[in-house]
């Protein structure tokens, strides 16, 4: 897996899936209560705003009443001048818009279309220098002509509004990034751990039982999962061990009888004339010696190759299909059976090479065995790298389709077979190093003949 | 040749050291893997034949001593489990060759003989001219002469007739062929191996007075001059 796979695979994860959807909730949360929070400021505080304006403005068009002009023109410039009304400001103009009293230094340039509420900028000193602040302020008019504004400084506001907005907008990235790494690394530790665990998985199932999956010091999910699967795999290897031990003590308990049996009947054989009725005797005991190892051979096999205890390794099956059918070339050519056969190269898969030489080699012993003299067996190997399938094909008699399911049981012969050598468990084997491998093994007709096929 | 048997199964082991001293060898017999490793570390044993599942020391391991204190002699395993995977733990204990349980007993001499001979054969695979009377081998250019006369082979006829040359004057059987040339492990039902070697005696013999390959009855074939 290159490191862009790698990254990719990550964004695949679960945990990385949930982070997103999370994250993403969790920023528009964030965002809705900031906006609830700051929409709630605004209204009070702009609201407490408007009030203080609004009641000023009541206070001055009543003074405007009862007072002289000039005493209202005092009256402006004493509250602009006013300490305790910190904020404030106040412009009175005449009706060419030039300032009579207050302290804003010019009548803000403000279009017919706005209403009587309105925000405008003034310098205000700060220190040694000046800024600009925002005024939210109330325009009214008095009468001769003479205009009134009075207003209040809104910048803090302005500034707290906007400091909410950053931290806003700080927020929901910060929300989003933290939930997206966060998902990253948590679907890079559950990569890796599923990385690992099918890693092992792959070599168990290769035959390596004595493997376990790797287990985090962690009550997780995948921890927890992981130690329980342990356990099951202890199980399953302590069986499968079990069966192996049984399967060797079987395998000496009968081996040692026949092979004494053997060395014995071998024995009194020297000590006999060649052709004499009891050499005879003995000849025929150990011919059905013979039979009986080889009917052990296949059966000892047959378990091996079900147990999976079975080293395996990369096996070229390009070569090995070429091998045997060049090993069963001349048996075929003497009894004047064509025997063709296109290998596609390159085709290798994991397993145990022994097994399946031999069954291969199974196959072709069927498929010669059955086929008439002038007859014709066809191997394929088609497809290539670890996928590909192994079709052999003769024009025998071929097996009838209600029996083929029973001929990859034990021992199963058909009546039509009796007549010819064998143990009967070929097909059985062939079935049992497939299986080990796999593959599928498919018997169909060949019409006529038998066409089988072990797709890897 | 002085032969060490390891063998717990008392039939087997007299029959064994019966035939062995027949065909002319020194015997000794142990029942048990200590016994044997106590001979084999103490007399001058050309050969050993060691039972793989002994009493008191696995054969296995008795071989693995062998080999841990120098003794390079040919070790024989015998094996009453014998699959693809035993064998080859066989070997790499050290043994040099492994037989499975029921054996024939000219299986068990032809190989007996080939592993004495050993040093032979790999002195002849060293050399890239392999020759036996007038029947020549060139392994570089792969060119096979018989009186001088070329002789066409298929690559596997080739690799045949190599295996019988480099085991010229012993007898070699149809297991020890098909593993020598083939790297098959197990007993093809059918007569494939006697076949092949028809074809390649049609090659080498057919248009010679003096044959060269014959065949062993009951045993297998044998590659020399005379008969």
């Amino acid at each position: 897996m290159g490191p862009d796979q790698r990254f990719l695979g990550v964004l695949d994860t679960s945990p990385f899936r949930i982070a997103i959807v999370y994250s993403i909730a969790f920023a528009c949360g964030a965002a809705a209560l900031l906006g609830a929070v700051d929409f709630a400021v605004s209204r009070v505080v702009d609201g407490s705003t408007d009030n203080l304006i609004e009641a000023e403005v009541q206070g001055l068009r009543e003074q405007y009443l009862v007072l002289s002009r000039s005493d209202f023109i005092e009256l402006i410039e004493q509250r602009s001048q006013d300490q305790d009304v910190r904020g404030a400001v106040y412009l009175m103009v005449d009706p060419q818009l030039r300032p009579v009293a207050g302290n804003v230094p010019a009548w803000p340039a403000l279009d017919a279309a706005q209403g009587k509420w309105f925000l405008f900028k003034v310098s205000v000193p700060f220190g040694d220098e000046t800024r600009e602040h925002e005024m939210r302020a109330r325009r009214f008019p008095l009468p001769g002509g003479y205009r009134m504004l009075v207003g209040h400084d809104v910048q803090e506001r302005q500034d707290v509004k906007s400091l909410m907005m950053r931290g806003l907008i700080a927020a929901v990235v910060m929300t989003l990034l933290l939930g997206l790494s966060g998902g990253f690394w948590m679907g890079r530790r559950i990569l890796a751990q599923a990385g690992a665990i099918s890693a092992v998985a792959t070599q168990i199932m290769r035959g390596d039982l004595s493997q376990r999956l790797p287990v985090r010091d962690a009550d997780d999910e995948i921890n927890t999962l992981a130690r329980e699967i342990n356990t099951m795999l202890g199980k399953i290897e302590q069986l499968t061990l079990g069966m192996r031990t049984v399967l060797d003590s079987a395998a000496h308990d009968l081996r040692t009888p026949l092979n004494r049996l053997q060395a014995t009947a071998e024995g009194a054989m020297t000590q006999l004339t060649v052709g004499s009725p009891e050499r005879r005797v003995l000849e025929r005991v150990t011919t059905e010696v013979d039979r009986m190892r080889s009917t052990l051979d296949a059966l000892l096999r047959i378990a091996l190759a079900e147990t999976g205890t079975v080293a395996r390794e990369p096996v070229n099956l390009s070569e090995l299909v070429a091998s045997v059918v060049e090993l069963y070339a001349p048996v075929s050519e003497e009894r004047g059976i064509a025997l063709e056969s296109s290998v596609a190269a390159g085709a290798e898969v994991f397993g145990s090479r022994q097994l399946l030489a031999q069954a291969l080699a199974n196959l072709l012993d069927n498929a010669i065995k059955f086929t008439p003299d002038g007859g014709h067996i066809r191997v394929q190997l088609r497809g290539s790298g670890s996928a590909p399938e192994v079709i052999v094909e003769d024009d025998g008699p071929g097996i009838p389709a209600d029996k083929r399911e029973a001929v990859l049981g034990r021992r199963v012969r058909l009546d039509e077979a009796r007549k010819f050598p064998g143990s009967g468990l070929g097909l059985s084997l062939v079935a049992a190093v497939t299986k080990l491998h796999g593959a599928r093994l498919v018997l169909e007709d060949a019409g006529p003949g038998l066409r089988v096929s072990l797709k890897f | 040749m002085h032969i060490l048997i390891v063998e717990d199964d008392e039939v087997a082991r007299d029959y064994l050291a019966k035939a062995l001293r027949e065909a002319g060898h020194r015997v000794d017999v142990a029942g048990n893997g200590l016994e044997g490793l106590r001979l084999a570390s103490s007399v001058a044993i050309d050969l050993a034949i060691v039972d793989r599942m002994l009493p008191k020391l696995d054969g296995l391991a008795l071989v693995q001593s062998l080999r841990a204190t120098g003794r390079k002699m040919p070790v024989l395993i015998l094996s009453a489990l014998g699959d693809v995977d035993d064998r080859i733990t066989g070997l790499r204990a050290g043994g040099d060759d492994y037989l499975t349980k029921p054996y024939h007993m000219p299986e068990l001499l032809a190989r007996i003989d080939a592993l004495a001979r050993r040093g032979e054969s790999a002195s002849a695979e060293a050399n890239t001219k392999l020759k036996l009377a007038d029947l020549e081998l060139d392994r570089m250019t792969r060119r096979v002469t018989r009186n001088a006369k070329k002789i066409e082979l298929t690559a596997r006829e080739f690799q045949l007739l190599e295996f019988l040359m480099r085991h010229s004057g012993q007898v070699v059987t149809r297991t020890m062929l098909l593993e020598g040339v083939w790297d098959y492990h197990f007993d093809p039902q059918t007569n494939v191996i006697d076949v092949h070697i028809s074809r390649l005696r049609q090659a080498i013999d057919k248009d010679f007075d003096k044959p060269l390959l014959h065949t062993v009855r009951g045993a297998g074939y044998s590659l020399r001059e005379d008969e």
